[in-house]
């Protein structure tokens, strides 16, 4: 026999009026989605930054002057570029007071051509004598260095370990597959810098379109900074000692990838406060109007012998259903929103995306949830407050 | 077992003060059953409500085997309407989203026992309408409403029944069948109120009170 539970009651007045509830939960839900949406995704911008500046292992990144907006854009989203600038520098840099490490790359941008490669990406040469970012990774994962016809490749370069994928004429096997970092990482390709210029020097005779860089051309320098210094001070001695640069530092990156979201956040974050505001005051106002439709019933429960406290927590409880249920629903719409549209979103924003781990869900579904639900019970405290306090017989007489 | 002491009863309708209620003395013993009649407006409801606790009187003290109702709390006043007191109302008094038998069972909630389902059936049995425990109060008639409310008040076993018009715009056998069932339980012991406006109803009863311009005037034994 079922129980006539507070639930139940409820659960049952909700349903008599079931286009009221839906467009409730509805407003609910909406407000829910959006904040849970635009905080998914800045979680999941921050935890990409955070990833894949890790990856990137360096605290600077010095490059050939006005080459900074598609470097960033290479380094954040994967967008293929190259620019060159000539390995004196990369001597230069190294002499720099409080360099610690420092180490070349060179960028070439495959191209669409199939005859050429094999998709439209970002290779990466770098020098296995300095690097610390791909060395590391190696030693964990493959313990030797790459050989010249090697190459390791991001998590959305569509091939596997030990295939083979084919670059200005050159094929290179697939040593390993780096963890996806949401960043250009994922989209790039790492070979020596040995095997880039071998590649280039090939497409001479076997590609029908050449790659044209020399020997001794470089087209960035990663750097990191001894301890006891900041990493802005030796930017500083870099920009002034190494002229025919820019100096982009990992912070650089993170502001550039927040000022693109902040933007679009801002009118967001605007719209979603509106919408708690609006769900707030309709379910402050639906409740007002249920306690005035209800008054009898509260009469006859009140005579029946429901206490005060009980019709309090009646009205409470059908305000914190239809919130819950409407968080919830946002939650999921929100979520799945985000997961269908996530490539659209980000590349129209151009920031970098990667899902948080599972207890940043967890933590923001109950937040989410927890702040619709405490949205419900701010809207409807002064209804359930003023339909507990109705004496019965006048609430019985007023209801007839 | 109820004992009215000086009670008066006004409240505001706009400008207005109506006194519904004016310093009336009554005590109802255990068992009675008392009748209440008197014009549309002459307090009978009010006196009702008065003494069932609904409504907090403006003078006077309501006292339910000697204890003034008005001096326990919510909590304790809720116990004693759920526990001691059934109460039937004039018009459609069901939950509209629970069927028949959900609203005899909803009494039973209150009082934190366990909801029995066969006492609700027998009780549905009782006003003649077992073959509707399903049905919601929309699909019964007026009659049949008045009847699922009759079998809610007596769900709890109360000591006390207040029915206020409880066969008004009822056919007469609907009628003669509902005082069937008061007479019943009255003749258990239970003491019953019924404020009416009908003759035939008032004649059942062991006492009939009049109300008159919110003054109370016995009519006789």
């Amino acid at each position: 026999m079922r129980r006539l539970g507070l639930l139940y009651l409820a659960a049952q007045n909700l349903r008599r009026k079931p286009f009221r509830s839906f467009v409730t939960i509805a407003i609910v839900g909406l407000a829910a989605g959006t904040l849970f949406s635009a905080t998914l995704l800045i979680g999941s911008v921050h935890q990409s930054l955070e990833v894949g500046m890790e990856r990137l292992g360096a605290d600077l990144l010095v490059m050939p002057e006005g080459s900074a907006e598609s470097g960033e854009t290479a380094l954040i989203t994967g967008t293929p570029t190259s620019f060159y600038m000539d390995e004196s520098v990369f001597e230069q840099v190294k002499a720099i007071e409080d360099v610690e490490q420092a180490s070349p790359q060179i960028f070439i941008e495959s191209m669409i051509s199939s005859q050429c490669c094999t998709g439209h990406v970002q290779i990466i040469g770098y020098d296995p004598e300095t690097d610390f970012v791909v060395g590391p990774w190696l030693e964990d994962n493959l313990n030797r260095p790459l050989e010249n016809r090697e190459v390791v490749i991001g998590s959305l370069i569509l091939a596997n370990k030990g295939e083979s994928v084919h670059f200005f004429g050159t094929d290179f096997d697939v040593a390993g597959v780096l963890d996806s970092t949401g960043m250009g990482a994922d989209e790039s390709v790492f070979m020596s810098m040995d095997a880039a210029y071998e590649m280039a020097l090939n497409s001479q005779e076997k590609a029908e379109t050449f790659l044209e860089i020399q020997p001794g051309q470089i087209s960035s320098v990663l750097v990191k900074v001894a301890p006891g210094t900041t990493v802005e001070q030796v930017a500083q001695r870099i920009k002034a000692g190494v002229p025919g640069t820019m100096v982009m530092t990992a912070n650089d990156l993170s502001q550039s990838v927040t000022d693109r979201l902040s933007g679009f956040l801002r009118g967001f974050f605007v719209l979603d406060a509106i919408v708690w505001v609006m769900s707030l005051l309709t379910i402050a106002a639906i409740f007002s109007m249920i306690v005035n439709e209800r008054q009898r019933e509260i009469g006859l429960l009140r005579a029946m012998g429901g206490s005060r406290r009980f019709v309090f927590r009646l009205m409470l409880t059908e305000a914190l259903m239809m919130t819950a249920v409407g968080g919830l629903a946002g939650i999921l719409v929100g979520g799945a929103g985000l997961f269908i549209f996530k490539a659209v979103i980000t590349a129209s924003l151009g920031v970098p995306y990667l899902w948080p781990p599972l207890w940043y869900f967890g933590m923001l579904m109950a937040g989410t949830l927890a702040l619709a639900v405490v949205t419900g019970a701010i809207a409807s405290l002064y209804p359930a407050v003023s339909s507990s306090r109705l004496e019965p017989y006048a609430a019985i007489r007023q209801g007839e | 077992m109820i004992k009215l002491k000086e009670i008066s009863k006004s409240y505001k309708v706009g400008p207005t003060t109506v006194r519904a209620v004016e310093s009336v003395d009554l005590t109802i013993e255990r068992g009675d059953m008392v009748s209440i009649v008197g014009h549309s407006g002459s307090g009978k409801t009010t006196l009702l409500s008065l003494m069932g606790g609904l409504t907090k009187p403006s003078t006077g003290r309501v006292l339910v085997d000697g204890t003034n109702i008005w001096t326990l709390s919510d909590r304790e006043q809720s116990q004693l309407r759920n526990r001691r007191i059934g109460f039937a109302f004039q018009f459609s008094s069901l939950i509209p989203t629970l069927n028949a038998i959900d609203n005899v069972r909803l009494p039973a909630t209150f009082s934190g026992a366990l909801v029995n389902h066969g006492r609700a059936t027998d009780l549905l049995e009782l006003v003649g309408l077992k073959d509707r425990i399903h049905s919601l109060p929309g699909m019964l008639s007026g009659g049949e409403q008045r009847r699922v409310a009759l079998a809610r008040t007596l769900m709890n076993n109360p000591e006390i029944i207040l029915a206020d018009e409880p066969t008004g715009d009822l056919d007469e056998e609907t009628e003669a069948d509902i005082l069937d069932i008061f007479r019943s339980i009255n003749d258990k012991g239970v003491t019953i109120v019924i404020v009416t406006h009908s003759r035939a109803v008032a004649s059942q009863a062991k006492k009939v009170l009049r109300m008159n311009k919110g003054h109370l005037e016995v009519n006789g034994d």
